[in-house]
């Protein structure tokens, strides 16, 4: 305060004591600290921003690794036949006394023919083992009762998750990325309740659920959207398909039940329907799949709707290639021609499935 | 030091206007005419907070919050070309005595706004934390039974990778960048672009070879020069009270190192240093650090040398924080929250996503699109033949204002990946010639298309109207032409036979530049148009199976 001050000025200075707080020199706490921490902020700033900088915008559109399926398929004993058929006198539906009595029925012949039809080939234990994981992938397509056959029949699934659990499995998962709504499909095909009723959960699809698969095949080169969450912790997974007729690749049996695990816009497959369903060859390999061939939709196909379309069968079909298991099916239930069947001849040609022989069939009668 | 920063505002605002008008094909040359765009920092922070990357040149934002928080608010009223011309319209709307001025310029609450804006806007940006959120135990204890490693390690390990796979994968579908819509760089490109600068066209017939015409470009002028005009009764209302980035960078100046400084003793409290206190920040008491612009007129006002801007002053005399309401700072925080769940009922992203949405050629997929667009129409304001227009609601509220192609209006050069290389945030990611054209090293992925192509043959020439014609082919500009014909004799209304071209599109070829479409002489509502199904930028908007990627089409980077 060397300069002469106006009169303001010097009340203010006495107001304050005599000292200029302006003045005062910078405490060294604060020098310090204000300094310090400037310094570090604005290098943690320019740090981030480094560490994030995407010089191409790619960094924030890469899509994550895509997964990848395991080999699900379990290795049978050389003598074991790798297809079998079983036959049984369906439930004649008079003679009940109530619906749940016959339905009751219905079942335990159902769980009766797939456990003979196991064990011809050794086994469930040769399948699922204590701890595993399984994934049952029925095909409820559309909201439909499953009395018209365009979706699988519910006893079915039911008998094969209360196999796997009486076998050790830890869980047991049916899903579906149906074509009409999830949770009405479910409900109506009946496959939601005897799935739960069985002990099993049932995984709707969400979007989160969906994560890029590495196909690497014919049609899907590379990777697409597919029902990646029930697969996660899988060990096991087993296809439950009905056998029909289809519009576009004349059959739809247990290969193309895959195709309810891919994501949108799978509709784009229709423009090359045979070559998608023999990736489906490359992509899943299943422990077994499971064609049920006891209501069969001979026409309409997929969808159906009429009973008219129906025929009563009293066939069950197991085996460990869908490959094998579709061919009997068309030819045997279908009444097609097998090489009518184009994605066939394709997965045959691909060297991904082997055609159905008789030495590797047995066909039972419970 | 008043004189300097003239100097600097008049250095600044020359160099974006010099920026802008060169931002055109015939001057462009490798001037970084994005670089205001590329330098304001809430774009940096948006955009880092919506897609976790920051895009190149958007460091520099980083550099302006370094200076920020060595000086405080100096980009205000030294770089900011907003914040300059408003300054200036103040300057030329000021009729006032020095009391009015004196009290003009005093501080008010409504200033406050601008920080409710700012955490509303980035609360949407960031609002994929809310899902992370829900999404991160599970990821934990996932990523905790997956690992081998063993005691500590495993644990930290775990929450490390389980949080940022929450994180990646609540990133897409739940955030939304809308600072652009009041960011003020963003906001006067986009003035200049789709108003002023055509406006000044047409008055003059100096910028542009050809007249540029911008579909409601008139609402965003009305806006640009609504703020302009405010200056005349609040001087600078845009930079004090709306303006979301003097609001983020009020945040980081409370660092701030020098700031404005009074000397109790010489103060005499006449107040004239409020005369021509451009950030209303109360220099004749204790500093609102948050609001001062750091012009430095006050130091040239005081008639006692009371003021100056000092290194280190006393913590005691000043107001570090800004002063906000807490209760509208979360009512702020919530109305962020709900605007993305809101916006996104339109569907526009995904199922109801529209056919007018024809985005330009290297544009991300849409909803990442709309966490990288800042509205900034520096794609519009380079593009050669006007077919970039700014988007009402045809991509949503979200979308307003984001670059669509309007065929009508222009076309896609083939040649041309301008606009790609201009976007500061890589809403359009740059591309060259070769991944657009899918030659050289893109030979494997195809080309870049925005849409396809489709026929109205009822009022296509020589499929309704007996008239032969084909402009279609002739212009298309793919080898080969995505656009063919089919020879077909018809028998005239008069009984003669005529020889008609019929055209036809082929979708594997089509890539939507829509030249056809700008070029069919049904000028009113083309026979032949482009709609977005097919764009290549999305998998799940794609129309032939026989494109979807091959594996030999690794990601390459272009240019």
């Amino acid at each position: 305060m060397s300069e002469k001050l106006t009169r303001t000025q010097q009340k203010n200075l006495e107001r304050l004591g005599g000292v200029n707080p302006a003045e005062q020199p910078i405490p060294r706490r604060q020098f310090l600290t204000q300094l310090g921490g400037t310094a570090a902020l604005t290098g943690a700033a320019v740090g981030a921003g480094l560490i994030i900088k995407d010089n191409w915008g790619m960094e924030g559109v890469k899509p994550p690794p895509p997964v990848r399926l395991k080999n699900y398929a379990v290795e049978l004993l050389p003598s074991k036949p790798s297809l079998v058929v079983v036959r049984s006198n369906p439930v004649d539906s008079h003679g009940f006394a109530s619906k749940d009595e016959e339905l009751k029925a219905r079942e335990d012949q159902v769980l009766k023919m797939v456990k003979a039809a196991l064990s011809e080939m050794g086994g469930i234990e040769r399948f699922i083992t204590k701890g595993d994981v399984v994934v049952v992938k029925p095909n409820v397509a559309f909201d439909k009762n499953p009395d018209l056959a365009a979706t699988t029949q519910p006893e079915t699934v039911a008998a094969v998750v209360k196999l796997c659990l009486g076998a050790g499995a830890r869980r047991v998962i049916v899903a579906d990325n149906p074509i009409n709504n999830p949770e009405s499909c479910f409900f109506k095909t009946k496959v939601g309740d005897a799935a739960l009723r069985a002990g099993a959960e049932v995984m709707m699809p969400q979007h989160s659920y969906f994560e890029d698969l590495y196909v690497g095949g014919e049609t899907i080169k590379n990777t697409w959207k597919m029902f990646y969450r029930p697969f996660r912790e899988a060990t096991k997974v087993i296809g439950v398909s009905p056998v029909k007729d289809h519009n576009l690749c004349k059959a739809t049996v247990t290969m193309k039940n895959w195709y309810g695990l891919l994501g949108n816009p799978r509709n784009q497959f229709h423009q090359d329907i045979h070559g998608i369903i023999s990736d489906f060859a490359l992509m899943m390999k299943p422990t077994f799949v499971i064609a049920d061939g006891r209501k069969l939709l001979m026409r309409n196909g997929p969808t159906g709707g009429s009973l008219n379309d129906v025929k009563k069968a009293d066939a069950i079909v197991v085996g460990t290639d869908c490959t094998a298991v579709d061919s009997w099916c068309v030819s045997r239930l279908l009444e097609k021609s097998r090489h009518e069947i184009i994605y066939l001849d394709k997965v045959i040609a691909r060297g991904l499935g082997k055609d159905w022989r008789p030495q590797w069939t047995s066909e039972v009668t419970v | 030091m008043v004189k300097i920063r003239r100097a600097y505002e008049a250095l600044f605002l020359g160099l974006f206007l010099f920026f802008l008008i060169i931002t055109d094909l015939r001057y462009l040359r490798g001037w970084p005419v994005s670089l205001f765009l590329e330098a304001t920092p809430l774009v940096a922070v948006s955009t880092a907070l919506t897609t976790h990357t920051l895009y190149r040149n958007l460091v520099w934002g980083l550099v302006v919050i370094a200076i920020t928080m060595m000086v405080g608010r100096v980009w205000c009223n030294w770089m900011c070309p907003f914040g300059i011309l408003h300054h200036l319209f103040g300057w030329i709307g000021n009729r006032r005595n020095t009391k009015q001025m004196i009290e003009v310029n005093r501080y008010r609450k409504i200033y406050a706004i601008k920080y409710y804006i700012l955490a509303a806007m980035l609360v949407m940006a960031g609002r994929w934390i809310v899902p992370a959120t829900w999404a991160a135990p599970g990821d934990i204890v996932a990523a905790y039974k997956q690992s081998h490693a063993s005691g500590v390690g495993r644990l930290t390990g775990a929450v490390g990778s389980g949080l940022s796979r929450a994180i990646s994968e609540s990133k897409t579908g739940s955030s939304t960048l809308q600072i652009g819509l009041l960011d003020p760089i963003a906001l006067t490109v986009r003035s200049m672009t789709t108003s002023v600068l055509p406006t000044v066209h047409t008055a003059t017939e100096g910028i542009y070879t050809e007249p540029r015409e911008y579909m409601w470009g008139w609402i965003v002028g009305v806006i640009f020069v609504g703020f302009l005009v405010a200056n005349w009764w609040i001087p600078r209302f845009f930079c004090r009270a709306i303006c979301p980035l003097g609001a983020l960078l009020g945040l980081f100046s409370r660092f701030s190192l020098w700031r404005i400084d009074r000397d109790p003793v010489r103060c005499t409290d006449c107040d004239l240093c409020l005369k021509s206190c451009e950030g209303a920040s109360d220099p004749q008491g204790d500093l609102r650090k948050s609001e001062c612009f750091v012009c430095l007129n006050c130091i040239e006002d005081c008639p006692h040398d009371a003021l100056a801007f000092r290194f280190l002053p006393r913590k005691a005399s000043e107001v570090t924080y800004p002063q906000v309401g807490r209760r509208q700072l979360m009512m702020a925080g919530l109305f962020g929250l709900l605007f993305y769940p809101m916006t996104r009922q339109s569907g526009l992203v995904k199922k109801n996503f529209n056919k007018a949405v024809i985005r330009p050629p290297g544009s991300v997929a849409e909803d990442e699109f709309l966490r990288r667009c800042i509205k900034c129409d520096q794609c519009i304001r380079v593009c050669p033949t006007n077919v970039l227009q700014p988007a009402m609601f045809e991509a949503g509220l979200e979308g307003l204002w984001t670059p669509i192609m309007v065929s009508k209006m222009g076309w896609c050069e083939l040649n041309c990946t301008l606009c790609s290389q201009v976007c500061p945030t890589g809403a359009i990611r740059e591309i060259s010639i070769a991944e657009k054209l899918g030659t050289g090293p893109f030979e494997a992925k195809g080309p870049i298309k925005t849409g396809t192509a489709f026929y109205n043959q009822g009022r296509c020439l020589p499929w309704a109207m007996d008239t032969s014609c084909v402009v279609c082919e002739e212009v298309c500009p793919v080898s080969p032409k995505a656009i063919f014909t089919r020879n077909v004799e018809v028998t005239s209304r008069w009984g003669e036979t005529l020889e008609l071209k019929r055209p036809f599109i082929d979708p594997v070829k089509c890539i939507g530049c829509g030249i056809c479409e700008h070029e069919c002489p049904v000028k009113d509502d083309p026979a032949v148009y482009v709609t977005a199904i097919g764009e290549t930028r999305d998998k799940s908007r794609s129309l032939l199976l026989s494109l979807v990627e091959d594996p030999q089409a690794q990601e390459l980077v272009s240019v």
